[in-house]
């Protein structure tokens, strides 16, 4: 793998689609059946509109567009997000990060996390990543 | 009713988790990252870390170990049903491999007492089998009153 320059102002930009049985997915996998992640009309019941989305699981599509980006999973070293509008099912969240600031061997980053309306969906979104 | 800030500090038993590659897989899975680093045995073997390792958000899953005591705790007794997890900090110190055995210990850090809504931290430190730290996970949830 080449060596990838980091340095600031550099951005990086992925998109991924919250599919009809992703929550699902995510409750098997994490252990978490909270039924409004999974439970259609409890979520309607709640005023959710139907089942949202584990903030996590965005929050693991975040985090993807940062190790994408870096090639290795082991460089992130911290992460940061609010939780701040709820992700449906069928929604298209983008992740758009730049880096800040790069200081010896660490680089900060910003990212703006936003769905197919312009809703930012977590916000106060951050990441240190080694350079 | 608010949440007692007498709580702040108060600890759980520390819990072990044995992380397995096929746990690893179906968890990338879940978050739709193929990345090999988590899925391919044969590329792993051969990249830095020797075997496959567990996408940084992993932790979450040895972590909710700890979290669901917390949240069924009588003595918190918070109230789930108004509870939504509001923000999430991880800090990640060393990579968590196949085969690792990590233990998480939880503490709350923090509660706020707010008009409308509660906010409560916990913070969970993990542990692999040598003694080193792996990562923090901070959780802040908001309880609505």
């Amino acid at each position: 793998m080449g060596e990838k320059t980091i340095q600031k102002g550099t951005t990086f930009s992925a998109q991924e689609t919250v599919d009809k049985y992703r929550a699902i997915y995510y409750a098997g996998a994490s252990g978490d059946f909270n039924p409004i992640h999974i439970d259609p009309e409890f979520g309607k019941m709640v005023g959710l509109g139907g089942v949202i989305l584990h903030g996590l699981c965005a929050a693991g599509f975040v985090v993807k567009t940062i190790t994408d980006w870096l090639g290795d999973p082991g460089k992130l070293k911290r992460f940061k997000c609010r939780f701040a509008s709820p992700v449906h099912l069928d929604d298209v969240i983008t992740t758009t990060g730049e880096v800040i600031e790069v200081k010896e061997n660490r680089a900060n980053i910003v990212l703006k996390v936003s769905n197919q309306n312009g809703i930012d969906v977590e916000t106060n979104v951050s990441a240190e990543v080694e350079v | 009713m608010s949440i007692d800030k007498k709580f702040i500090g108060k600890t759980w038993p520390a819990q072990s988790y044995d992380v397995c590659k096929e746990k690893i897989k179906e968890y990338a899975k879940a978050i739709k990252n193929p990345d090999p680093h988590y899925v391919d045995e044969e590329f792993a073997e051969k990249s830095a870390y020797g075997t496959i390792i567990a996408p940084p958000t992993f932790s979450v899953v040895f972590g909710a170990h700890l979290i669901e005591p917390i949240f069924f705790d009588n003595e918190l007794n918070l109230n789930l049903a108004m509870l939504v997890h509001g923000e999430q900090e991880f800090e990640f110190y060393e990579v968590v491999k196949a085969g690792d055995t990590v233990t998480t210990t939880a503490r709350i850090s923090h509660i706020e007492n707010k008009e409308k809504l509660d906010v409560i931290t916990i913070e969970l430190l993990s542990k692999n089998q040598q003694g080193r730290d792996v990562c923090k996970g901070i959780y802040t949830f908001v309880v609505r009153k």
